[in-house]
């Protein structure tokens, strides 16, 4: 491999002096002359009528300037893919936690004061919690016509469906006729919310030429003026989203939420409104990981060998399909039914129901923790069935180059094997353990490299450095710091002489914003190909300079005072999936409590076929990052909710890992470059959440022969697990 | 009903007049303009809000704003010194020890006073320490390197 002079080495956060010193102004921090504060009122009920709204106390209170419901404003619907959403409850309330009317005041607390102010009446209506039960015949509708709703896919078995996802291969029926054993399992994933730390927040200003400015915590800026433009009813160009650093993502940050109702008050008002989400409507109304039950029957032959499976998932999407942002309004992450493994004959149906629950939406790596935490454990379950060592039967069956994925890709450079290796080497997976009530479980996955496309426009500078221009916000990642280093790459720069340039939606035509994997792909080719035609341009001007070693802030200066400027664009557009994935390979290794169930990861190892490492920092970050939000799901993380009723409204109820919770931690890279990222870098944001769950519930299993099915893993279930099977015995 | 209230802000006496149950994190947010600190989960278990009361560490989203009447507070933003980063800042960029940056403030001022009061901790008190500040980007392992290097840094 050639060696790099900025790419892959160690550097560190050089972008984050705003960030440690607390100069960065994020959504929640961009205060304007005259800004007031909206709020929204939020229904008790999971499934109601409204009889009447009575706001007049609430708009006679000092300092309220304004208080809209759905007859304030006009009739329209939003989403990202499917637009089901009213802007406020019309007529009905389908969730707990559904807004049904919003106030403007000068002062945040009392624009809370005023909505306790305004008086709604309910009629109650039946409703329906479970997904099993929503699609049951007679079960109450959630929405009476879900067909005729914009971006409404067309097959809906029951109108509780919103939409139905399939993957096949060869012929499922013939498979499991050659099959010698057919084993199933159920298995059920909990409601999980993301976790940032920073609650969706959204400054909406008109500015002297009637124009609306936008500051959201949102991660696809040019998305979000599209799904503006269609939710105001203004054409685009009446819009423009300016970028801030925002607070964490996960797949949570690019819908609306508060964004439209910010507009009509500020358009009442004439002043500029600021909307922050209180932890507590994040847990209530966010958009949350979908809860999920899984089953999977396997056919295989007695040596070990699969040769049928069929998938069927049920993700309770809750009142609304807005948030969910694909095409099938699905999730994608369904397709690793298929878990890392050839199978011949195959199909995997994924269901979204509409229920009276909390609307789900994406979540690092959409679909894919609950798929699999489900295919992953069965893979074991199967295992044990059959006698046979779980690491044995999945090399048996593990995805080889040339094999087909569930979505009909070819796959090429396959490293499934190698990183399995990778894994059970560094975890010393067959050396004896080291006492009772201590196992050892293992977990694979693998993922695709984001598509998408991204727009990157190089300046140089007359003082001889090189400004980055992008419209792609950072949601942490340290994305901006990734590029200037392929642009230093490319121009033969230290890091210090790349500087970025965040510019506004007005900056390009388009940009399909960061998520899925996408940006050090997409962003970084987009920025490696304008670094290039910058490259070529300053040759050229060296060339007409006539000074063979002439320093570039020289060359700038010449064509400066030509009256140009050297600089270039490069708009890069990835259709579809490259034929090379990431392989992930975990062991974790666990003690049992046997007199509390409680479950302890002793150490954990994650093993990753990543490309060529553009920042060793970043990426082990995300290695990391991941990891830890995997062992939250698999281990406390669960939003409770009693029909309907979130119960843990609280970042104090609703636990996420601290510190403490951090297992010692190995990681082991297995390089292998060739994605199709600048540098053939691959992808890592969403590779190492998915198989830490099954992991942990694979090692809990070889710990005390307990299986648990459904997430999360905690102590009671374990311990009643455990009671069960002494009684058994 | 409101109240004048006076305190000193990262070495500056500040005067202001709030509503008695304003929190010391909103008087510092939009009554002193001080933005640094954050508001995640408001109530108290998160970190994101931490500042330093008197050298105290404390959670401003659950602190009322009179309750710091006369008193000394620090924030994020008073922790340079004359454009010079703390070394804990300085830290946390060199090792990774943040991603999006909203949990940083608060945990930079965390680290500050546990440096404050133990200069060079175990793992294990930096762990207990630390344990009140939530992050959801980094899985804690490079906030962890970047403090126990902030403590390793200022011995030598
Ligand atoms: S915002 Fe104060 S502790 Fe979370
Ligand atoms: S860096 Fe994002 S929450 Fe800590």
């Amino acid at each position: 491999m050639a060696a790099h002079r900025v790419v892959g080495h160690t550097i560190g956060r050089v972008d984050g002096v705003d960030k440690v010193s607390g100069r960065a102004r994020y959504s929640a921090d961009i205060t304007l002359p005259g800004l007031v504060w909206g709020k929204t009122l939020r229904s008790p009920l999971p499934h109601a009528r409204i009889v009447r709204i009575d706001t007049s106390k609430a708009k006679a209170c000092p300092g309220v300037l304004a208080v809209l419901t759905a007859r304030d404003l006009p009739d329209v619907l939003v989403g990202r893919r499917m637009f089901d959403m009213p802007l406020l409850a019309r007529d009905r309330v389908r969730f707990i936690g559904e807004k049904v009317a919003v106030v403007a005041a000068i002062d945040p607390d009392l624009a809370e004061e005023a909505l306790a102010m305004i008086d709604v009446e309910y009629e109650d209506w039946p409703a329906v919690f479970d997904p099993v039960a929503a699609i049951e015949p007679g079960a109450p509708l959630v929405h009476t016509d879900p067909g005729a709703y914009e971006g409404a896919p067309a097959e809906r078995p029951h109108p509780n469906v919103q939409s139905v996802l399939r993957f096949r291969l060869g012929d499922v029926e013939k498979g499991f006729a050659e099959a010698d054993l057919v084993f199933e399992h159920t298995f059920r994933t909990q409601l999980a919310h993301h976790g940032y730390l920073e609650p969706h927040a959204g400054v909406v200003a008109m500015d002297a030429d009637g124009r609306v400015q936008v500051w959201a915590s949102n991660k696809m800026p040019f998305r979000l003026k599209e799904l503006l433009s269609h939710a105001l009813r203004l054409p685009q160009e009446k819009i423009r989203v300016n970028l801030t650093p925002i607070g964490g993502d996960f797949g949570g940050k690019g819908s609306l939420m508060d964004l439209p109702l910010a507009y009509h008050l500020a358009r009442v008002t004439g002043r500029p409104v600021k909307m922050t989400m209180r932890y507590a409507e994040e847990l209530q109304a966010g958009n949350p990981r979908h809860p999920g039950v899984i089953t999977l029957a396997t056919g295989v032959t007695r040596d070990g060998r699969i040769v049928a499976r069929r998938v069927r998932a049920l993700y309770n999407s809750g009142a609304y399909a807005a948030f969910k942002p694909a095409p099938s309004v699905n999730l994608g992450g369904a397709s690793m039914g298929a878990g890392v493994y050839r199978i011949p004959n195959l199909s995997i149906e994924s269901l979204c129901v509409y229920t009276n629950a909390i609307p789900c939406g994406h979540a690092r790596s959409p679909g894919e923790p609950q798929m699999v935490f489900a295919e992953e454990s069965h893979m074991d379950m199967v295992a044990n069935e059959l006698s046979l060592d779980p690491v044995e039967f999945r090399r048996k069956n593990l995805l080889r180059d040339g094999d087909v994925l569930p979505n009909g890709h070819h796959l090429e450079h396959v490293r499934a094997a190698e990183t399995l290796d990778a894994a059970l080497r560094a975890s010393r997976w067959s050396e004896p353990k080291p006492g009772p009530w201590i196992g050892r479980g293992l977990a694979m996955g693998h993922r695709h490299i984001g598509v998408g496309f991204t727009n990157a426009q190089v300046r140089l500078e007359t003082k001889g450095t090189v400004t980055l221009v992008i419209a792609l916000p950072d949601t942490g990642t340290g994305a901006h710091l990734v590029l200037r280093q392929v642009v230093a790459e490319v121009l033969g720069l230290s890091i210090d002489e790349v500087d970025v340039e965040l510019a506004t939606t007005d900056a390009f035509a388009t940009d399909s914003g960061v998520g899925g994997s996408r940006v050090t792909h997409t962003g970084g080719r987009a920025a490696y190909h304008a670094a290039e035609k910058l490259k070529e341009l300053i040759r050229a001007e060296a060339a007409k300079l006539g000074v063979p070693e002439a320093s570039l802030a020289a060359i700038a200066q010449a064509a400066a005072a030509d009256g140009r400027k050297l600089e270039a664009t490069h708009f890069y557009d990835a259709k579809s999936h490259a034929a090379v994935t990431s392989f992930t390979a975990q062991v974790a290794e666990v003690a049992v409590d046997p007199t509390t169930g409680q479950v302890t990861v002793r150490r954990f190892t994650t093993a990753h076929d990543a490309g060529t490492i553009i920042n060793p920092i970043g990426h082990q970050g995300q290695i990391e990052g991941g990891l830890i939000q995997g062992l939250g799901y698999a281990l406390m993380e669960e939003l409770g909710t009693e029909d309907g009723r979130i119960s843990t409204l609280s970042l104090g109820d609703f636990k996420l890992p601290t510190m403490q919770d951090i297992p010692p931690l190995t990681t082991v890279i297995v390089e292998d470059p060739v994605g199709p990222g600048p540098f053939n870098a691959k992808a890592i944001g969403e590779s190492s959440i998915s198989p830490v769950a099954p992991a942990i519930a694979n090692a809990v299993a070889d710990a005390c022969g307990v299986r648990i099915v459904d997430l999360p893993i905690t102590a009671e279930k374990v311990f009643g697990a455990l009671r069960q099977k002494e009684q058994r015995s | 009903m409101n109240r004048m209230i006076r305190l000193t802000v990262n070495g500056e006496s500040r005067e202001v007049e709030v509503p008695t149950y304003r929190t010391l994190l909103d008087c510092l947010r939009y009554d002193l303009g001080l933005t640094g600190s954050k508001e995640g989960c408001g109530v108290g278990v998160c970190g994101a809000c931490t500042v330093l009361l008197d050298g105290k560490m404390v959670s401003s989203c659950i602190a009322l704003a009179v309750f710091a009447d006369g008193r000394d507070v620090t924030t994020v933003e008073g922790l340079a010194e004359d454009e010079r980063l703390h070394p804990v800042q300085q830290a946390f960029m060199d090792f990774g020890g943040f991603q999006c940056g909203i949990c940083t403030p608060g945990q930079v001022v965390a680290a500050k006073a546990l440096l404050d009061e133990t200069p060079h901790p175990g793992d294990a008190e930096i762990r207990e320490w630390m344990l009140g500040n939530l992050c959801r980007c980094t899985g804690y392992y490079k906030i962890l390197e970047s403090v126990r290097a902030a403590a390793e840094r200022s011995r030598a």
